[in-house]
């Protein structure tokens, strides 16, 4: 197995800018990419992509974009999940010795659809879509039994959403509350185009570990507080970089709401049970104008994590740094990455 | 000769070439979903007989509410039958603001109850809790408290054929 290392990172976000198509948006984060990485489109050796059909409102929607994100006439992968999982696949091609650079996208242009429909959508037909349940709507049931469980939880939600500075969004950019969530706990959607270059070739920031989980599809069969997946792929990614999480110092997790951001911490071990918000208002391995600075835009997010971990540690903010990325349905599978410097 | 834009017959010369163009798009198609042989069982006995069913697992001993032909976490096919109570604990909610066409309008309250004698929880309505003030509302259920099935007086084999309403009301 050989080494991987990050080349070179982008991630932008915009919301419905007329002047750009979709596959505008995605060559120029890729182009960002490629500079970033110093690499031009013929250099790479692989490109794999994440994107879902029902947030872009195009069938089969990697064929249309795919040569916006410099896959033509290359081995190319796509997968319906979110980033961090292609990066996962991306540096199993270029760990395994098949390639030796491989150029990871992923992007959702919210702004093009009706986000609340688009999610309730992905719901069951038999036992969830009749409810109105959606994304956020998962959220609110996580967070009720937070704060039932964790009275930290509701000592701690406005000091971790100040923090956050999550601003209001403009019409059409917030969700539908769903109680007991809260305007400024909810996300701003946006349209983010994320894109990662890595490689064999030695950089200063080193893929260490990655890690991948999947929970039960029905939720009432789910632990909606431990995330037992997100603790396995963080576990698991962990254990191959042979770190700690004592020895994280960058925290790029991935949630949807301030109270999914609170519960990832302690799956991942950098928050004890119950104290999941109490970090988030204080911890400072996480990133609190991330966030707010991307708005959020599945299935980029996790990619967006990546990325930006990989610019802390180059900005010299740790050694180590733990990114995730959360797929729909409800956070049913879980990736984790561990990136380190050289 | 003339200079002006000269639009095809019904067409449009107003705006610039540099103006965004957009055009509408809808996904508006017709699905037929099969249930499969235990979810179909499983609402046919809330139409027909008003009874909640679970499979039992034989290998992990959960009993898993709505019935399933397979157990997930041990991979095994089940088909023993079990009757759930009809009460439970309201294991959590959210009261959701979403309005989606042809469902109940919001906001509406929608919890995780584990019927008595199941081992996982199933999703529907809560009803009759008071809505006036939301934030009191959900405070007020917030303490997990115990619900009952209430059925619906016309069944149509589906999970709306029931709701949970809080026991004592």
């Amino acid at each position: 197995m050989r080494p991987v290392y990050v080349h070179g990172v982008s991630v932008s976000p915009s919301w419905a800018d007329p002047t750009c198509s979709l596959q505008d948006l995605i060559f120029v984060g890729v182009r960002d990419a490629l500079r970033s990485a110093g690499m031009s489109a013929t250099e790479l050796d692989a490109v794999v992509l994440a994107a879902h059909d029902l947030v872009d409102g195009r069938s089969l929607t990697s064929m249309v974009t795919a040569p916006a994100a410099a896959a033509y006439l290359k081995d190319e992968t796509r997968v319906g999940d979110d980033g961090a999982t292609a990066f996962a696949l991306a540096d199993a091609r270029v760990r395994s010795g098949s390639v030796e650079t491989c150029l990871v996208a992923a992007w959702g242009r919210l702004s093009e659809g009706p986000v609340d429909a688009i999610s309730h959508a992905l719901f069951d037909p038999f036992t969830t879509r009749p409810l109105a349940m959606t994304e956020i709507g998962v959220s609110g049931l996580r967070a009720t039994r937070a704060l039932a469980e964790h009275p930290g939880y509701a000592a701690h939600r406005e000091a971790a959403a100040a923090r956050r500075d999550q601003r209001a969004g403009d019409p059409g950019r917030t969700p539908a509350p769903a109680w007991p969530l809260r305007p400024a706990e909810l996300p701003v959607w946006s349209d983010v185009v994320a894109a990662v270059v890595i490689g064999s070739a030695p950089t200063a920031v080193e893929v260490l570990g990655v890690g991948m989980g999947t929970e039960p599809f029905e939720l009432g069969d789910r632990d909606l507080l431990g995330l037992p997946a997100l603790s396995a792929a963080s576990g698991q990614a962990l254990d191959e970089a042979q770190r700690g999480i004592a020895e994280v110092d960058v925290l790029e997790l991935d949630g949807m709401t301030l109270f999914d951001e609170a519960l990832a911490m302690e799956a991942v071990g950098a928050a004890a049970r119950g104290g999941g918000m109490a970090a988030l208002a204080t911890d400072h391995r996480v990133d609190p104008v991330g966030a707010a600075a991307r708005g959020y835009a599945a299935p980029a997010m996790g990619l967006a994590h990546i990325a930006r971990a990989g610019e802390r540690l180059a900005d010299g903010e740790g050694r180590t740094a733990l990114a995730t990325g959360s797929s729909v349905v409800a956070a049913q599978s879980q990736a984790a990455v561990v990136l380190g410097t050289a | 000769m003339t200079t002006a834009p000269v639009p095809a017959p019904g067409g449009d010369a107003r705006g610039t070439v540099e103006d965004p163009v957009t055009v509408e798009g809808r996904w508006d198609f017709g699905y037929t979903y099969y249930a499969g042989a235990a979810a179909s069982r499983f609402f046919n006995e809330l139409r027909l007989n008003r009874r909640i069913m679970g499979t039992h697992c034989p290998q992990c001993d959960r009993v898993l509410v709505p019935a399933r032909g397979f157990c997930d976490a041990c991979f095994v096919e089940i088909d023993e039958w079990r009757e759930v109570g009809t009460e439970g604990t309201l294991e959590t909610f959210t009261i959701l603001t979403s309005s989606f066409p042809g469902l109940p309008e919001p906001p509406l309250v929608v919890g995780y109850v584990t019927l008595d004698g199941a081992s996982s929880a199933v999703l529907n309505a809560v009803c009759g809790v008071d809505l006036t003030d939301i934030d009191a509302a959900g405070l007020s259920l917030l303490s997990q408290p115990r619900v009952r099935v209430k059925f619906r007086d016309v069944r149509e084999g589906r999970i709306s054929d029931f709701a949970f309403e809080l026991v004592g009301k």
